[in-house]
C-alpha cells in the first residue's frame, strides 16, 4: 500500500512516502509548506498523486492551527482523489519513534501535552516522570531544565526523536476511511467555552 | 467552471460557477447560530466548524450544480484578510484539491470578493463604479475604475465597522446577534427621530461610529427597565438612522468629489433595508451574495492572477492588509 504520511501539529510538518513499510522519502518543514514537502515526496519517487491510497495524518495534540492544516489538507486530497485516510496521535507517532520514551509535547501557554496510559495536558511542573525516564517532542525540549530537575532524560534538542516523523504514522496507521470521519485531538476546549463554563 | 471556496470568517462556504459569471451553486453554511450564544464571532470555535463543513460544503456545490472535479479549471480561495486560523482552512483544502487536480489557483482577496459579487450574472455592473463595502469587519468607500484592477480606496472606518456598531446596537438593546437583522426589524416599529444620536463627522471619507455606540449606551442608561422596553424600537430605529445616514451622506460625498456616476453597495450590511432606502439609486448585489459567500470568490478570482502549480503550494493567508 503506498501511504503518504503527514503531520503538522507541532511547529514543524513532518511527511513520508512509504510503500509496504518502505520509506522511500521523509522531509520535515513548516505546516504553510506541507505540500511543497508533499509534490517533491511524489516527484523524487516518480508517483503520481491518483497512485496515492492512503493518507496518513497527525490528529494532535499540538497547535490547534497546525492540526487543522493538516486535516483540512487531508480532507482535500480525499476529496480530490477519493484517497482513504487513517488518523494517528501525534503523541503516538513520537513514541513509535522513541521506544521506552514519553512523549511530550509543548502545548503553549505554560502546559504539555503528555501521552501516559492517555493523553494529557497539564503544566511542566505537575509531569513527575519516574527517574532515568526519556522524554521526547517539542515539549521535552522547551520544558527541559523543569522536566529534567525532575529526573528526566532529554536527548540533545536537535535530535530527531523529538520530531513526530511521518513514517511511523504511516506504520501506525489503521482502519482507513473517510477523511471527513477523522477527528482532531485538540484535548483543549475553546478559551471561550471555558470561561462560560466557569461564568 | 470555477470552484470559489471562502472561510475567512464565520460562513464556510463553496460555490461553482462559469468564466462568464453565472452561478451554478451557492452553498454557504451560516455559522451565526453557533456564535450567537457568545454574541459575536469566537475566532476558534469558527476555525472548528469550518474544518468540518469546508469539504462538505464543496461536495455539496458539486452536486448542486451536477458536476465533478473534472468540470473544475481554477479554484479561487480567500486568503485574507480574516481571521486567520479560519482562512488557512480554506486555503489548505484548496490547495490541497488543486494540488491532487494540477489545476491553477487564485489567490482572492476577500475585500474584492465583495466588490466582485457585483460581476455576477444576470445583471453584472460594468464599471467605473464608486463602492460602499460594508460589513461587519469592514466599512470602506472604493473607487473602482476596472474589474481587473485594485480599487482605489477613498475611505475607511476610523474604529468600528457599521456591521460591528449595528452588532454592538444590539447587544445595548438586549438583541440577538448577529445585530444587523434583528435592529433592522425592531427599527420597523420604531420613531428613527425619537433620538437624536450624533455621528461623528471625521475629516475626508473616513467613517467613526464608536460615538455613536457611547450615546446609545447612555441613552439606554438613562431608562429604566419598563421604560426600555417602550422605548427599544425608538432607540434602534435611532440609531439604525444615524448609521444609514453616516454611510449613505459619505457614499454621496463621495461620488461627489469623484465625479461617479454609478454607486454600489456589497457587504452584509447592504441587506439592510434603511440603507437600500437612503441608496435607492445603488446597484445592489442580491442578498445572498452581499454577505460573505464563495460565489464572489469565485467571481473574483476571474479577475486575479491565477499562479499556476506549482507557484502556490507554499501560499500563506494572512489576517490584515499590511
Ligand atoms: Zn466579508
Amino acid at each position: 500500500m503506498l501511504i503518504l504520511a503527514f503531520d503538522t501539529a507541532t511547529d514543524v510538518a513532518t511527511s513520508a512516502l512509504v510503500s509496504d513499510g518502505e520509506v522511500l522519502g521523509e522531509r520535515v518543514s513548516t505546516a504553510v509548506t506541507l505540500l511543497e514537502d508533499l509534490d517533491a515526496l511524489l516527484r523524487q519517487a516518480g508517483t503520481q498523486t491518483r497512485q496515492v491510497e492512503g493518507l496518513a495524518v497527525g490528529i494532535g495534540p499540538g497547535s490547534f492551527t497546525g492540526i487543522r492544516i493538516g486535516l483540512a489538507t487531508a480532507r482535500g486530497l480525499a476529496l480530490a482523489l477519493g484517497t482513504p485516510a487513517a488518523g494517528v496521535s501525534t503523541l503516538a507517532a513520537l513514541a513509535a519513534g522513541a521506544p521506552r520514551a514519553v512523549p511530550v509535547i509543548d502545548a503553549r501557554r505554560g502546559e504539555v501535552f503528555v501521552l501516559q496510559e492517555e493523553p494529557r495536558v497539564l503544566v511542566p511542573g505537575a509531569f513527575r516522570p519516574a527517574p532515568g525516564t526519556l522524554c521526547v517532542g517539542s515539549g521535552a525540549v522547551r520544558y527541559r531544565s523543569v522536566l529534567e530537575a525532575a529526573g528526566a532524560e532529554i536527548p540533545p534538542d536537535r535530535d530527531e526523536r523529538h520530531l513526530p516523523r511521518a513514517r511511523f504514522h504511516a506504520a501506525l496507521a489503521r482502519n482507513f476511511g473517510p477523511a471527513e470521519a477523522l477527528t482532531p485531538l485538540y484535548l483543549r476546549i475553546p478559551d471561550a467555552d471555558r470561561t462560560r463554563t466557569r461564568a | 467552471m470555477i470552484l470559489g471556496i471562502e472561510t475567512s470568517c464565520d460562513e464556510t462556504a463553496a460555490a461553482l460557477i462559469s468564466e462568464g459569471g453565472r452561478i451554478f451553486a451557492n452553498i454557504v453554511s451560516s455559522q451565526a447560530d453557533l456564535h450567537a450564544r457568545y454574541g459575536g464571532v469566537v475566532p476558534e470555535v469558527a476555525s472548528r466548524r469550518h474544518l468540518e463543513l469546508v469539504t462538505p460544503v464543496v461536495r455539496e456545490a458539486l452536486g448542486m450544480a451536477g458536476a465533478t472535479l473534472d468540470d473544475v479549471e481554477l479554484v479561487g480561495v480567500t486568503t485574507g484578510p480574516g481571521l486567520i486560523g479560519a482562512l488557512l482552512v480554506g486555503l489548505s483544502a484548496a490547495k490541497a484539491i488543486a494540488w491532487a487536480r494540477r489545476l491553477p489557483l487564485a489567490a482572492v482577496d476577500h475585500l474584492d470578493g465583495h466588490v466582485a459579487s457585483l460581476y455576477l450574472e444576470p445583471a453584472p455592473l460594468e464599471p467605473p463604479f464608486l463602492c460602499l463595502l460594508a460589513s461587519g469587519g469592514h466599512t470602506l468607500l472604493l473607487d473602482v475604475a476596472d474589474r481587473g484592477a485594485k480599487p482605489r480606496l477613498l475611505g475607511t472606518t476610523l474604529d468600528d465597522a457599521a456591521g460591528e456598531a449595528f452588532d454592538k446596537g444590539a447587544r445595548l438593546l438586549g438583541l440577538g446577534y448577529p445585530g444587523g437583522a434583528a435592529i433592522d426589524r425592531l427599527a420597523r416599529d420604531g420613531d428613527p427621530e425619537a433620538y437624536d444620536f450624533p455621528v461623528a463627522r471625521v475629516s475626508g471619507f473616513d467613517f467613526s461610529f464608536s460615538g455613536l455606540k457611547t450615546a446609545l449606551l447612555y441613552a439606554v442608561r438613562e431608562l429604566e427597565a419598563a421604560e426600555l422596553e417602550l422605548r427599544r424600537a425608538d432607540l434602534a430605529a435611532s440609531y439604525q438612522r444615524a448609521i444609514v445616514r453616516a454611510l449613505a451622506e459619505r457614499t454621496r460625498e463621495a461620488a461627489a468629489a469623484t465625479g461617479a456616476r454609478k454607486l454600489a453597495v456589497v457587504g452584509g450590511v447592504a441587506a439592510n433595508s434603511e440603507l437600500r432606502r437612503a441608496l435607492p439609486d445603488a446597484a445592489l448585489a442580491p442578498l445572498e451574495l452581499c454577505t460573505d459567500n464563495a460565489a464572489m470568490i469565485a467571481s473574483a478570482a476571474r479577475f486575479t492572477e491565477a499562479i499556476s502549480y506549482p507557484g502556490y503550494l507554499g501560499l500563506d493567508a494572512y489576517a490584515s492588509t499590511a
